[in-house]
């Protein structure tokens, strides 16, 4: 009787393992009922906004005009839109580096990341500084009727 | 009868139901030890402790006029500030305060670096100790964005878009810390909740353990103390000069904040509310994040946009994790002191570390800039200046250190050294400087283990 006992293949022994084994996998199936829900929970629902191409209002026109640059939402991202020489440019206003918001320097025809001194140029490469990528480009359009349109399209 | 049950009042009445009598008795006999080493060290914890319960009452008082939100957060921060009476005060001391707690903490875990107090039985405490600081750059990073202003909100972007470089998991972990692809409004209501709820429960949690393992311990007595030292009893008279000591730490803070209630005025180190948040704006020129993040800041900048295939974000987060955790585990890799021989290498690490992040936070800070902080020259001549502040340190630490404690191994502070001199003095790159140093000191460190059992090493430290 003792020895089927201590015997590590006896029916009792077997039997605690397989229990062993179904308690820990209900612990672990517990546990992960609770984690799921949460992780779920804690990210963030889908961007939702206005997406295509995004049209300047008068108040951004205004400012593109006074500061040779704005920066505006398109379809939930922030994009700079510049003029040099009487041409447009747009561009993801997110440094490729950290993601500071860039900004325009007209004298130098170079756009600045002020965080880290990042350089691009009027085509988006990198000049100078950290940046490991360039800017991310946007189409700028300037419309019969003098209104601006920025399409998402990559150009 | 035994004792308990003899006594009579409020003690006895106590002692029959919780049995306080080997707690007090154990309280009693604790003692702290004397040593040949200055006692000044032994009171940084407390102080840091007194500052985060300082945190503690000036935050909840915060929280009755804070509001969360888009159009609340900076406004009622402002409304705080100029119109609640003593507003002011209570930010002013809650922002000093948390400047103190960090100095004061950072000199605790320097000041138990050299004194080796976390060699066993230690270890634990030790490593509680490093989350404990882990936790405050949290409450740091956290309580930053708070006041939904300009500064506070490009510093954020960068900060969290850090954990973008991780693998794998980066992009999920940025969406979860900003509660969306970019820093919203949606950033902030997760930060207040790390920073009111999260971090304090942490934080009393490691913070009990800790203590309680100081408690269980005692104080580390000094290295190699062969019998047991002579010991100053805790309850009077270490107590009570920790008391005075709390005492003169609030007077300096209440001195600080109604004196300079926007802080200091230097940049990482300053808390005028400014512009709101406009995540429409360019940053702009000058952009620091608080002075103990400004080395991370720097050391950013100092990696090329690519290096070994990976992004230089990328490689710059991996070398801040593995500085991070040979940091946490330090007792182990520790071996001398492990049996509580002297470990001069480690002490020297210490003062490595302190001169590498001395080097960098002064670039960070641009000292010598002189207002030129664009292009390539300005940053070669904040180099300049700041590695002869660097060398200057750390000549006076190896003058000090050689002539008042005969230390002899600088292996380490020497790499530092020499990396700050090659890259600031002599204009090689920043990385190339550091990998040079640190070959040089691997160099060393096998010639020095070849001819073993030196005088020095009997001797240092």
């Amino acid at each position: 009787m003792e020895k089927q006992v201590e015997s590590a293949s006896s029916p009792l022994t077997s039997r605690r393992h397989f229990l062993d084994l179904v308690l820990g996998a209900s612990i672990l199936g517990w546990l992960a009922s609770i984690a799921y829900p949460v992780i779920r929970y804690l990210k963030p629902l889908p961007q939702t906004g206005p997406t295509g191409p995004t049209h300047l209002t008068r108040d951004e026109a205004a400012k593109l005009e006074q500061n040779q640059f704005v920066i505006v939402p398109v379809s939930g991202q922030r994009v700079i839109v510049l003029q040099s020489q009487d041409q447009l440019y747009a561009f993801s206003a997110k440094c490729t580096h950290e993601g500071c918001t860039v900004t325009y320097q007209p004298g130098q025809s170079v756009i600045w990341c002020p965080c880290h001194d990042g350089r691009f140029d009027l085509t988006g490469r990198v000049v100078s500084g950290p940046p490991p990528q360039p800017l991310v480009k946007y189409t700028a359009q300037r419309q019969p009727d003098g209104g601006i349109v920025i399409s998402v399209e990559k150009a | 009868m035994n004792t308990a049950e003899k006594r009579s009042g409020l003690r006895g009445w106590l002692d029959r139901r919780y049995q306080l009598s080997p707690l007090l008795d154990f309280l009693q006999h604790k003692e702290v030890p004397l040593g040949s080493h200055w006692m000044g060290w032994y009171y940084l914890g407390g102080v840091t402790m007194f500052f985060f319960i300082v945190q503690v009452v000036t935050g909840v008082l915060l929280l009755m006029y804070y509001q969360p939100g888009e159009a609340t957060a900076y406004e009622s921060i402002r409304f705080l500030t100029t119109k609640v009476p003593f507003g002011w005060l209570i930010r002013s001391v809650h922002s000093w305060s948390a400047h103190l707690m960090i100095i004061s903490l950072v000199l605790h875990m320097f000041s138990t670096m050299m004194l080796k107090a976390y060699r066993p039985p230690r270890e634990i405490t030790w490593v509680s100790g490093f989350f404990l600081f882990a936790l405050t750059m949290g409450f740091g990073f956290s309580g930053y964005l708070l006041p939904w202003n300009k500064l506070a909100y490009f510093a954020t972007t960068v900060g969290t878009n850090i954990v973008a470089s991780i693998p794998l998991l980066g992009d999920w972990l940025l969406q979860v810390l900003r509660g969306g692809h970019d820093v919203t409004i949606n950033t902030l209501y997760r930060f207040f909740a790390a920073h009111v709820v999260i971090l304090p429960l942490a934080f009393v949690a490691i913070i009990g353990l800790h203590i309680l393992l100081i408690q269980r311990q005692g104080m580390a007595p000094p290295l190699g103390a062969r019998v047991a030292p002579r010991g100053m009893k805790f309850f009077p008279s270490f107590a009570l000069r920790d008391l005075l000591l709390w005492l003169a730490c609030l007077m300096v803070l209440a001195a600080l904040a109604v004196f300079l209630p926007y802080g200091p005025g230097i940049p990482g180190m300053d808390w005028e509310l400014g512009e709101k948040a406009d995540p429409f704006a360019p940053a702009y020129p000058g952009i620091k994040p608080e002075w103990y993040f400004l080395w991370e800041y720097q050391l950013l900048k100092e990696f090329p946009p690519h290096l070994f295939g990976l992004e230089g974000p990328q490689v710059c987060l991996f070398i801040i994790g593995i500085l991070f955790a040979i940091w946490a585990v330090i007792p182990w890799l520790d071996r001398r002191a492990y049996q509580d021989r002297s470990s001069p290498a480690f002490s020297d690490l210490a003062w490595a570390a302190l001169l590498f992040l001395t080097y960098l936070t002064l670039m960070g800070w641009d000292i010598g800039a002189n207002g030129a902080i664009e292009g390539l020259a300005a940053m070669q001549k904040v180099a300049r200046v700041c590695a002869w502040w660097t060398l200057a340190a750390g000549l006076v630490v190896l003058v000090v250190r050689s002539l008042r404690y005969q230390h002899r191994w600088f292996v380490f502070s020497g790499a530092a050294l020499l990396q700050a001199a090659l890259h600031g003095v002599f204009g090689v790159s920043y990385l190339l400087a550091g990998t040079i140093s640190l070959g040089l000191a691997i160099l060393a460190i096998a010639v020095l283990n070849f001819t073993r059992s030196s005088p020095d090493e009997r001797r240092a430290n």
